[in-house]
C-alpha cells in the first residue's frame, strides 16, 4: 500500500494543469449548481416537501451565519454557504472511490483560506481605512499571526480529510491481508473445513435469530462469508476475495468520511465567519 | 491495475499545485455566484415574503381585533346611553301621564260642579215657574169657582188679590 497525492491527468511543459483534484472540485461545483438550480426554481408561497428542506436549510445557514456574524453580516451568507457545501461536498466526492476528494489536497484548502484571509484583509481596510490597517502591523506578530492562519485552517481541513483516508485505505489494506490469510487457511484444509465453518457460521446466525444477540448474528455472518469465498475460491469462481472488507470499513467510514467531513466544514466555514465577522463589526460600532 | 500503475503519475502527498489553487479559486466563485443566485437568493426572498406576509396578517387581525373591541365598546357605551335615555322618557312620560290626570280629574270634577249648580239652578227656576203656573191656575180655577158660588158680590179684582195673598202665604207655610 501507498499513499499519494491526486492523480495527474493532464500535464502541459511540465506543469500538472488537470489533476483528480481539479476534476473532483469540478464535480461538486456541477453538482451544487445542478442541485441549487432546481432546488430554487418554482418557489411557492405554499411550499412542498422539497421547498420546504431548502428553506429549512437555507434559513438555517442564515441563522447561522446571522448568530456567528451579527445581523449586519447576513448578506455573507451566500459566500458561507457555497464554501460549506463546497468544503463538503469535496470531502464526500471521495466516497465515490472514483475521485478523490478535493479536500484532502492542500491546493484546495489553501485557495480557500486565502480567499477568507483575502476577504479579512478587505473588509478591515474598508471599514477601518487603509491607514489603521497598516498600522497593525507595527506589531509584527500581527504578520505572523496573518500567515499562520490560513495556513492552520487549510492544513487542518485536509490533514483531517487526507488523514481519514489514509486511515480508510489502511484499513482496507489489513482487512485485505487479513481476510487473505483466513480464508487461504480455510481454503488449504480444503472441503471439509470449508464445510465446517460454513455450519458454524449457519449455527452461529441461527442462533443469533433466536436468540437475539447481535454478536452472535456478527460472527455467523464472518463465518458464513468466509465459508463462501473459500468454497468460490475452491471452485476456482474468483481468485482471492477480499470478504473481511465487506462491513467492517462501512462503520468506519460513517466516522472518517461523513462525520469527519461534515466537521472540518463547519468548522472551516465557521473559522472564515469568525475572522471575517470581526473584520466586519456592527455599524453602530463605528459612529 | 499494473499498466495502469504504470502509466499513471501521481502528485505528492502534500504540495501546492497553482493551478489546483487556480482552478479551486474559479470554481469556488462560480459556485458562490451561482448557489447565490439561483438558491439563495430566490429562496431567501421567498423567506421574507412569506414572513412578511405572515406579519401583515398578524398585524391586520390584531387591528381588526382592536377595531372590534372598539366598536364593541362604542356599542355598549350607546346601548347604555340609550337605556339611561329610555329611563328618562319613561319616566318624564309617566309624571306627564300622572299630571294629565290629575287635570284631567280636577277637570271633571269641576264640570261636574258646574253641571250640578246649574242643574240645580235649572231645577229651582223650573220649580219656581210651575209653582207661580200652579198659582195662576190655582187663581183662576178658584176665581172663576168663587164666581160660580157668589154671583158677584165681590169684584173679579179684589178676588184676584185675595186668593193670591192666600196662596202666597200657602207657598210660604210650604217652604
Amino acid at each position: 500500500m501507498e499513499v499519494n497525492g491526486p492523480k495527474i491527468y493532464l500535464r502541459i511543459n511540465g506543469m500538472n494543469v488537470i489533476t483528480q483534484t481539479t476534476v473532483a472540485s469540478f464535480v461538486v461545483m456541477v453538482l451544487l449548481c445542478t442541485a441549487g438550480y432546481f432546488l430554487g426554481r418554482n418557489l411557492k408561497k405554499r411550499p412542498g416537501r422539497m421547498q420546504v428542506l431548502t428553506e429549512k436549510g437555507v434559513a438555517m445557514l442564515y441563522n447561522l451565519v446571522e448568530d456567528t456574524m451579527g445581523k449586519h453580516n447576513a448578506y455573507w451568507t451566500p459566500y458561507i454557504g457555497a464554501l460549506f457545501l463546497s468544503s463538503i461536498g469535496g470531502s464526500l466526492i471521495g466516497m465515490t472511490g472514483i475521485l478523490r476528494s478535493a479536500t484532502s489536497d492542500v491546493s484546495t484548502t489553501i485557495t480557500w483560506a486565502l480567499m477568507t484571509s483575502f476577504l479579512v484583509w478587505g473588509c478591515t481596510i474598508k471599514n477601518s481605512g487603509l491607514k489603521n490597517f497598516l498600522k497593525g502591523y507595527i506589531n509584527p506578530l500581527n504578520i505572523v499571526s496573518d500567515i499562520a492562519q490560513p495556513v492552520s485552517m487549510a492544513f487542518r481541513h485536509f490533514g483531517n480529510i487526507m488523514g481519514g483516508g489514509v486511515l480508510m485505505s489502511i484499513l482496507y489494506t489489513g482487512l485485505a491481508g487479513l481476510s487473505s490469510l483466513v480464508v487461504g487457511a480455510v481454503r488449504s484444509n480444503g472441503w471439509v473445513v470449508t464445510g465446517v465453518t460454513a455450519l458454524a457460521g449457519a449455527a452461529l446466525l441461527f442462533l443469533g435469530f433466536k436468540k437475539r444477540k447481535m454478536m452472535f448474528k456478527i460472527f455467523g455472518a464472518v463465518f458464513a462469508g468466509i465459508a463462501a469465498a473459500a468454497a468460490l475460491e475452491l471452485l476456482g469462481v474468483f481468485g482471492e476475495i477480499p470478504i473481511l472488507e465487506v462491513g467492517i470499513p462501512a462503520v468506519l467510514s460513517l466516522y472518517f468520511d461523513i462525520f469527519s467531513g461534515g466537521i472540518q466544514a463547519l468548522v472551516f466555514s465557521l473559522l472564515t465567519m469568525v475572522y471575517v465577522g470581526m473584520a466586519c463589526p456592527p455599524p453602530t460600532s463605528q459612529k | 491495475m499494473l499498466v495502469l500503475a504504470e502509466v499513471t503519475q501521481f502528485e505528492s502527498l502534500v504540495g501546492v499545485n497553482p493551478w489546483t489553487a487556480l482552478f479551486t479559486f474559479c470554481n469556488m466563485i462560480i459556485t458562490f455566484l451561482l448557489l447565490k443566485k439561483f438558491l439563495f437568493k430566490p429562496v431567501k426572498k421567498m423567506i421574507d415574503a412569506r414572513q412578511k406576509e405572515i406579519d401583515d396578517m398578524y398585524r391586520d387581525a390584531e387591528a381588526s381585533r382592536q377595531e372590534a373591541a372598539r366598536l364593541q365598546a362604542d356599542y355598549e357605551e350607546h346601548l347604555s346611553s340609550a337605556r339611561a335615555e329610555r329611563d328618562e322618557i319613561l319616566a318624564d312620560a309617566v309624571s306627564r301621564a300622572r299630571k294629565r290626570e290629575q287635570e284631567i280629574i280636577a277637570d271633571a270634577k269641576n264640570d261636574a260642579a258646574a253641571i250640578r249648580t246649574k242643574a240645580e239652578a235649572d231645577i229651582a227656576q223650573e220649580k219656581k215657574k210651575a209653582l207661580n203656573e200652579v198659582k195662576n191656575e190655582i187663581s183662576s180655577i178658584s176665581i172663576s169657582i168663587a164666581q160660580e158660588v157668589v154671583e158677584r158680590e165681590i169684584t173679579a179684582s179684589d178676588h184676584e188679590r185675595l186668593v193670591s195673598e192666600f196662596i202666597g202665604k200657602l207657598g210660604e207655610a210650604n217652604d
